[in-house]
């Protein structure tokens, strides 16, 4: 719980961008969340709370950059207090939140109304993204001005693909005028119409449409080119086949300004995993074949994928319950990316928690135009505290979300977030 | 006495085993028998609710069922759900906790949505049987398939069989193809690549013609319907162009002829599309007996299945 | 007297005593049945087995009666209590009409009498018979439903517990005889 007191965490490892190595020391927060002091063995201010780490790791808060909070308007699957409580559990200090509210988010004063209700609401700082076109309906372009007067990270129709490419280039072009980030979630509708599941061996066994690799891959090629030929800023989201890697990473060596994000699933689970219509693993895009996992993480790991997003994406258990065709894509992330991350990565060995906190801490942040957080003396305090002893089980009871779907329901999780700092607060996970 | 687990629904064939369908298949034969006689009916199910879920028409299908349930004694209850009453607030799930209120003991179901058999098996204690779902399944019309072949190819094992048409979306070739296979029948296809999927099983080969078809000389041809409105889906550019290169024509007809090849389809069929109004009077047809033997396989069926009940 | 495993057994009716039961039930069959239009149903699986030995030994007196043959699975009344057993079903074969035919159910043993019940639902669904009468080679007694053979070989006085199992070696792998089982008593301590 909140509370202004000095904090010392004791026998950490502090992990950093800069280092695969931990190292062993004391973080000493001063009540104002202030880190006063980083050294092994520091002494204790009179009033300090002590936290002994048990030689956990502490590690720089992380950023998502794709969040649905639901709120305003669809309430019922989330709001901002169940989102930032699933965030800091998951030991996520920062996120940008889509437009894709309910009003969807495209003038200046709607962006006001979302942060003002984020200051009230969320315990943790959130960015609001705008939408690229009125009413994300694709046909005319959104208040750029208004929204870039209020600072929005982004501009994003969340969910959906600009269908025209003559409105997609006037928006990117007008765009370039705010230097504002366009942001695309590549899917090229007439191609996935009423696809629910990549299409190959599974949907074949499944007896359901399927959603070709080429929708996205052509969507992402499309993009590209129009960024590269109007100069605007692009980042790609959900990147989640090798081929779509491949045209990333072509156009970043030709100079063009691409980022792009993967997202836990796509990273650690195939369609293979797919078992009797479980709409906890329908995503869009899809859950793909082994071989374009093992592209991503290769990508996630040499850097050609610049960041880390889960897509928090809560619906309601009832809304996932419907048959496979028809329910809703999208699962809850935020909790479950860290600890899923170290225990299917970290703690075998395939990276360090140095790389974890580039793509999740550190790029998302610059991605937005926000520096990056670190463990150093004189820094706000904004880190969490990770065990790799614990476990971290992924149920109904223990999750945070109001929409506790997710894929890894059922499993219990190696490693555990025990407890966030933000500034002066602390919030531990019980 | 085959110490066989006892299965409570039977949603596809590729979570059977080759015990079970054996089982299902050998147990067939008797039933059919009782056609026979002038009682058709035995009482082995007698006091046992079947409750026909059809959220697609289909009378065929429906009726064969009804007809199976009702030679075994059971009282049966016919529940068409027509798209229109399908409000979409109403859930899936509430229309199970409705199907459970009314204590079936066996639920036969068909619904457009590949996997809502499975749902419904997950929270009712009914033996569910799908009567097909979207693309993906119909098992007791695989089974059927299988008792036919059988019939006329008894050493059935190494025997040829191709499905001709519209395989992407059909949950018959898919279920009969699988069942074949692991009956040890090979199994081609031909169509055209619309609607052949890549992501087929690879034990399935494909021909590019009719020729190659011949050539191969399977012991059967089995026609899938294809609908009309695949036309609009640009899957073909007409009817017309289908039927000339993949109909059953009079050509294609005296080839079946030569090599003595069976004719098989699941019906109901689209006369001038996938077949001519001769190659349905074929000699070797067997899409009646597939009918006929429809009824003896859902008999077998409804016998085998347990569902649970509370007194379990 | 032999024992296996949870039980102990003991041979009633040697292989010889079995031809001479079947000569038996065929003496009776004959006498009483004289000018009638006999047939023969065997209930699945060895009560087939005894109706064709009965057969052959009336052919030799010149009687030739048809044998059919029934399976009752389908009409037994313990259909929910099926556990992991599944019978797997015989194909009934009664090639000649009933109606107006006196019909003999033969079965090896009867018991409780439920297996006579269900068959005698099996064989009226195939027609009207004038007359339906049981010939069995053992009758152990102890009867759940009031039904009594007309003709039998052998009586045999047995407990509830105990199992009565006839071999015949068109059945049974070349075993021949009738023997009874007693369950061994665990001794309590």
């Amino acid at each position: 719980m909140p509370s202004a007191t000095p904090r010392l965490f004791q026998n950490g490892r502090i992990a950093s961008a800069d280092s695969k190595d931990l190292l062993a020391s004391d973080v000493l927060v001063d009540e104002t969340g202030t880190i006063v002091a980083i050294g092994p063995g520091l002494t204790a201010p009179a009033d300090a709370e002590l936290i002994d780490c048990g030689g956990g790791v502490l590690v720089p808060g992380m950023f998502d950059v794709h969040v649905h909070a639901r709120e305003p308007g669809q309430e019922h699957k989330e709001t901002l207090a169940t989102c930032s409580a699933a965030a800091l559990r998951g030991g996520v200090t920062g996120v940008v939140l889509m437009p894709d509210t309910s009003p969807p988010v495209d003038t200046g004063n709607l962006v006001k109304s979302a942060r003002d209700l984020i200051a009230e609401l969320s315990a943790i700082p959130m960015l609001q993204a705008g939408c690229l076109t009125k009413g994300r309906e694709g046909k005319e372009m959104a208040g750029f001005s208004g929204m870039a007067s209020r600072g929005v990270p982004m501009l994003t129709d969340a969910d959906r693909a600009v269908p025209c490419p003559d409105l997609l280039r006037r928006c990117m072009e007008y765009a370039r005028d705010f230097d504002l980030l366009v942001t695309s979630h590549c899917d090229t509708p007439a191609l996935s119409k009423a696809g629910a599941i990549n299409e190959g061996r599974v949907s074949y066994r499944f007896g359901l449409p399927g959603i070709p690799a080429i929708s996205q891959e052509i969507a992402i090629d499309r993009d590209i080119r129009v960024a590269q030929h109007t100069g605007a800023k692009l980042h790609l989201q959900q990147i989640s086949t090798a081929r779509g890697l491949q045209s990333v990473q072509c156009a970043k060596e030709a100079g063009t300004s691409v980022t792009c994000e993967v997202s836990p699933h796509h990273l650690v689970l195939t369609e293979q995993d797919i078992r009797d219509y479980n709409t906890h693993f329908k995503f869009h895009p899809p859950l793909r074949p082994a071989a374009d996992v093992e592209a991503l993480v290769a990508g996630f790991i040499d850097g050609s994928i610049d960041v880390l997003a889960c897509d928090h994406a809560p619906h309601t258990e009832f809304e996932k319950s419907s048959e496979f065709g028809s329910a809703p894509f999208g699962a809850a992330g935020l909790e479950t990316t860290v600890p899923v991350m170290f225990d299917r990565f970290i703690r075998k060995g395939v990276f360090g928690w140095d790389l974890l906190i580039k793509r999740y801490s550190a790029s998302p942040r610059r991605l937005v135009g926000l520096a990056p957080v670190a463990i150093a003396e004189g820094a706000r305090a904004e880190f969490f505290l990770f065990d790799p002893e614990g476990e971290t089980p992924v149920t109904r009871e223990t999750m945070k979300t109001k929409s506790p779907v997710s894929p890894f329901l059922g499993e219990t999780l190696v490693g555990k977030v025990r407890g966030t700092v933000l500034g002066a607060a602390w919030y531990p996970q019980g | 006495m085959r110490d066989l687990k006892p299965r409570k629904d039977l949603l596809d064939i590729e979570g059977l085993e080759l015990p079970e369908i054996e089982y299902v298949l050998s147990n067939a034969v008797p039933f059919k028998q009782l056609f026979q006689r002038s009682v058709k009916k035995v009482p082995t199910l007698r006091g046992k609710t079947v409750l026909n879920l059809f959220y697609e028409p289909s009378t065929r299908t429906s009726s064969s069922f009804e007809v199976a349930a009702n030679r075994m004694s059971a009282d049966v209850t016919n529940f068409t759900v027509s798209s229109s009453s399908v409000v979409k607030g109403e859930s899936l799930l509430d229309t199970i906790e409705t199907l459970q209120a009314m204590r079936s003991d066996y639920i036969v179901i068909r619904h457009q949505a590949a996997g809502v058999p499975n749902i419904v098996a997950k929270h009712t204690g009914a033996s569910v049987i799908n009567a097909g779902d979207g693309y993906h399944a119909h098992p007791t019309q695989a089974l059927l398939d299988a008792m036919t072949f059988r019939e006329v190819c008894p050493d059935y094992q190494g025997r040829k069989m191709v499905i001709v048409g519209d395989v992407l979306h059909s949950r018959v070739a898919r279920s009969t193809s699988t069942l074949f296979h692991k009956l040890g029948i090979e199994v081609g296809v031909l169509g055209p690549g619309t609607l052949i999927p890549s992501g087929r099983h690879e034990f399935i080969r494909r021909f590019r013609s009719w020729d190659e078809v011949f050539d191969w000389k399977p012991d059967a041809v089995y026609l899938l319907r294809v609908q009309l409105e695949r036309q609009e889906g640009m899957f073909f550019p007409s009817i017309a162009e289908y039927h000339k290169m993949y109909g059953m024509n009079t050509e294609r007809l005296v080839r079946m002829r030569q090599i003595g090849a069976y004719l098989m389809h699941p019906g109901p069929v689209n006369r001038g599309v996938e077949i001519t109004d001769e190659a349905m009077r074929y000699e070797r047809s067997l899409i009646s007996t597939q009918v006929e033997n429809g009824i003896a396989v859902r008999m077998a069926v409804l016998h085998w299945l347990k569902p649970e009940t509370d007194t379990d | 007297m032999s024992e296996s495993g949870d039980n102990v057994r003991e041979a009633i009716l040697s292989p010889e005593e079995i031809s001479a039961g079947v000569a038996d039930l065929a003496r009776q069959i004959a006498y009483r049945c004289a000018g009638d239009e006999v047939a023969f149903v065997g209930i699945y699986t060895r009560g087939v087995t005894l109706a064709h030995r009965v057969a052959e030994a009336l052919k030799a007196q010149g009687l030739r009666y048809p044998v059919g043959t029934l399976d009752i699975s389908l009409y037994r009344d313990d259909f929910d209590n099926r556990g992991s057993d599944l019978p797997t079903l015989e194909s009934s074969d009664i090639p000649f009409g009933l109606d107006g035919i006196r019909v003999i159910l033969f079965d090896e043993v009867i018991f409780t009498g439920r297996t006579i019940r269900a068959a005698l639902d099996g064989l009226m669904d195939y027609g009207r018979p004038a007359k339906i009468e049981l010939a069995v080679l053992v009758d152990r007694g102890h009867r759940e439903i009031p039904i009594q053979p007309d003709y039998v070989s052998t009586h045999i006085g047995t407990t509830r517990d105990q199992y009565v199992k006839v071999r015949f070696r068109e059945d049974d792998g070349g075993e021949e005889g009738v023997f009874l089982e007693t369950p061994r008593k665990v001794p309590t301590a």
